[in-house]
């Protein structure tokens, strides 16, 4: 990987000092070489800020939080990204946290993310989204690539399951797909199948990019041109894949484990959410309900299709408890079609409800990971929104797909 | 943790240096008189300039004693406060941590900003001037607000 | 000498003023080098770690937000100490330590549920209103008493 000048991320938070997260913030900045600052403020400011932002919060740090927001947007500090952040479960917190984040999105172009912290949150927890932001501050020239060209894979070692492509000018001409068990091992499986569809051997592959839980450990192994967090890619592949480069779109990505919500502007990602609360909203949650309705992960889409999902009571964002609640439905004579239509509702709605308030949604919506493939979630997530719900060919292979593109980038160089 | 805690002589010396920050807010001490002072009476002591106030920093008798002289030059214009942080602490250091001030910076601005109110309200209370009679107004009745409004229509 | 809790808790002016009548001023200050200074624990800055909020427990229910019980595992032990307190109310803004209003909401809680002799003033607006505050201030401190407790 070339070596990029350190990102300044301004830090604009709340309470973080004192929830036993700072050391955190400061470990997975400096992993990705990025630096936190601390934006310099008009002091006199901080007297009028809670009019002048418009919000008269309680929390003094929290008025701090507006004016160092304030100073990023007036360029009083020059950064290239901003992480704003404060304690999960404070209400105060919670709204200014958003406003502020909606105040920088609509007066700068530097790029923001948001999070909420427990004193549980690690630096492993915050790593995808500080990589993402880092890559989306320094290197737009990477993401403006619109071609793949000459021949490269791309490897997605998700957390469920593992995915390879071999692409060759714009042509994906072999994939593979495998369940991930041990990291290596299943994403040498995925990409053997895919080199052995493509008729090629591995030397000719003139770069390669990884994405996904295992990128780094996957990386390594295949001496991979370009390592990258899975926000970055999806929303470049999704975006690629679905043919909508210029312009803005919205990429959900419902994967194995959590779901990411993107908005997307001419390829680049914008503002972004990871969920990972709970696998209630997640494939895994579809893949457990397939199981207890007695088919296959792949026939659940269809019979979702034909179900109702109001007919089923479904009420709970756990996966066990939801579980739970579909083996009612089923016991007390709900038709498997119904209780189909509701898990895929269900995780539509989590998403809807947790993820979709922090991205501002605006067509076309591309709904890509292997959960798009099930038919009864794009129709759950076109009936919740209202709005037509695109989902690309080959959208379960979107990882891959957005690192063959993004390595590509590495055959020229 | 107890200070005594570790035991040894060493230790116990070592864990009680402290900061001190004197903010001067006087018309006949200068923050530089204060300096001097400092650097005449005691060796062990370091002091640090700053923008709201003098730091500073050595063992704990020492800098009570400095204080005390400190104080003594205009008993009331000089505040003192301990500080958590030693000065130039790399992790509360502007010039390190990467732009803008330690939170309890703008505090402490803030409270500087009314010494000069204290340091006057002190010398009065020591030389027993009586409290003037203070109109606290208060938020007029609903029935008062109505009538003004109506008287005004 | 009584062991005065100062509020807003980090404040130079009750700081100063417990001192020069005589008393121990509880103040964050001194808690914060305590934490900075402990060996062996590298969480810049303050040498908070997640250890903190789940000792904030004991003031603060499992719902309340982890910087609320962070504070708190500083600020709890300093209002179990206290034999006295001032409370400064309606104080201009304050950071840092003082950064969080529902800390702040539950700090002033704690401290008066306790029984010990208690003076709260509001901030001065005026300098007749200061002269005030620290007339009242000085009286109170005078009043408790000058001797270590035994």
């Amino acid at each position: 990987m070339t070596k990029d000048k350190q990102v300044k991320v301004a830090l604009v938070s709340c309470g973080s000092e004192y929830a036993g997260v700072q050391g955190e913030l400061e470990k997975v900045a400096a992993s990705v070489n990025a630096k936190l600052i601390f934006p310099e403020i008009d002091i006199a400011s901080l007297d009028t800020i809670g009019r002048d932002f418009g919000i008269e919060a309680a929390s003094p740090d929290l008025r701090l939080m507006m004016a160092r927001a304030q100073a990023v947007v007036e360029g009083l500090t020059d950064v290239d990204g901003v992480f704003i952040t404060s304690c999960f479960r404070c209400a105060e917190a919670a709204i200014v946290r958003n406003e502020v984040r909606r105040y920088i999105n609509k007066h700068s172009n530097v790029p923001v993310i948001s999070y909420s912290f427990t004193e549980r949150t690690t630096a492993a927890t915050l790593m995808t989204r500080m990589e993402a932001l880092t890559t989306i501050a320094k290197r737009k020239h990477l993401l403006a690539r619109e071609h793949q060209t000459g021949l490269t894979a791309g490897i997605d070692s998700g957390s469920t399951t593992t995915k390879a492509v071999i692409m060759r000018d714009d042509k994906i001409i072999g994939q593979g797909w495998v369940p991930t068990i041990k990291v290596i091992d299943s994403a040498t499986e995925a990409f053997n199948h895919a080199l052995e569809e493509a008729g090629v051997k591995a030397e000719e592959i003139q770069a390669i990019g990884t994405t996904g839980y295992g990128r780094f450990l996957v990386g390594e192994h295949f001496k991979a041109q370009l390592i990258q967090e899975e926000i970055t890619v999806n929303s470049k592949g999704a975006v690629y894949l679905a043919n909508k480069q210029k312009g803005p779109a919205t990429v959900i990505d419902i994967g194995g484990m959590d779901n990411k919500a993107i908005s997307v502007q001419d390829g680049i990602p914008g503002m972004f959410t990871m969920g990972g609360i709970c696998a209630g909203a997640s494939g895994r949650f579809l893949d457990m309900t397939a199981k207890r309705l007695g088919v296959e992960i792949t026939e659940l889409g269809a019979l979702a299709v034909k179900g109702m999902q109001e007919k089923v009571e479904m009420n709970s964002y756990c996966i066990v408890f939801g579980i739970q609640s579909l083996v009612n439905s089923l016991a007390k004579g709900s038709r498997p079609e119904d209780v189909a239509a509701a898990a895929c509702h269900s995780v539509v709605e989590q998403i809807f409800e947790q993820q979709l308030q922090e991205v501002d949604v605006k067509e076309p919506l591309i709904l890509v990971g292997g959960s798009s493939l099930i038919e009864g979630v794009p129709k759950a997530l076109s009936d919740l929104l209202k709005i037509n719900v695109l989902v690309p060919p080959n959208s379960h292979l979107i990882g891959a797909v957005g690192s063959a593109l993004l390595a590509s980038g590495f055959v020229e160089d | 943790m107890s200070l005594n805690a570790t035991g040894s002589e060493l230790m116990d010396s070592e864990e009680d240096v402290i900061t001190k920050i004197v903010v001067i807010s006087s018309d006949s001490v200068l923050p530089i008189d204060a300096a001097m002072k400092v650097y005449q009476s005691e060796t062990a002591i370091t002091i640090k300039e700053t923008c709201f106030g003098t730091m500073v920093t050595g063992p704990r008798n020492a800098v009570d004693r400095v204080v005390d002289e400190l104080r003594a030059m205009d008993m009331n214009h000089v505040f003192v406060k301990e500080r958590g942080f030693r000065p130039g602490d790399e992790r509360r250091c502007r010039a390190v941590r990467g732009g803008g001030p330690r939170p309890g910076f703008h505090y402490l601005r803030e409270e500087v900003q009314m010494l000069p109110m204290i340091g006057k309200a002190l010398d009065a209370y020591d030389k027993h001037v009586p409290l003037a009679e203070i109109h606290r107004a208060k938020k007029i009745e609903v029935k008062k607000l109505k009538d003004i409004i109506e008287s005004n229509i | 000498m009584a062991k005065v809790i100062i509020y807003p808790i980090n404040s130079l002016i009750l700081s100063d003023l417990v001192e020069r009548f005589g008393h121990k001023p509880l103040a964050m200050m001194e808690k914060i080098k305590e934490k900075v200074n402990t060996v062996g624990v590298d969480s810049p800055p303050l040498n908070i770690t997640a250890e903190e909020p789940k000792m904030g427990l004991k003031y603060a229910a499992v719902e309340v937000p982890a910087g609320v019980r962070g504070r708190m595992a500083i600020v709890g032990p300093m209002i179990d100490e206290a034999e006295a307190a001032v409370i400064v109310n309606e104080a201009s803004m304050a950071f840092g330590c003082m950064g969080c209003a529902r800390t702040n909401e539950l700090t002033k809680y704690l401290i008066r549920k306790k029984e010990i002799p208690i003076l709260e003033v509001e901030y001065p607006r005026s300098e007749e209103e200061g002269q005030e505050f620290v007339y009242k201030i000085a009286e109170f401190l005078k009043s408790l008493p000058p001797e270590d407790k035994v």
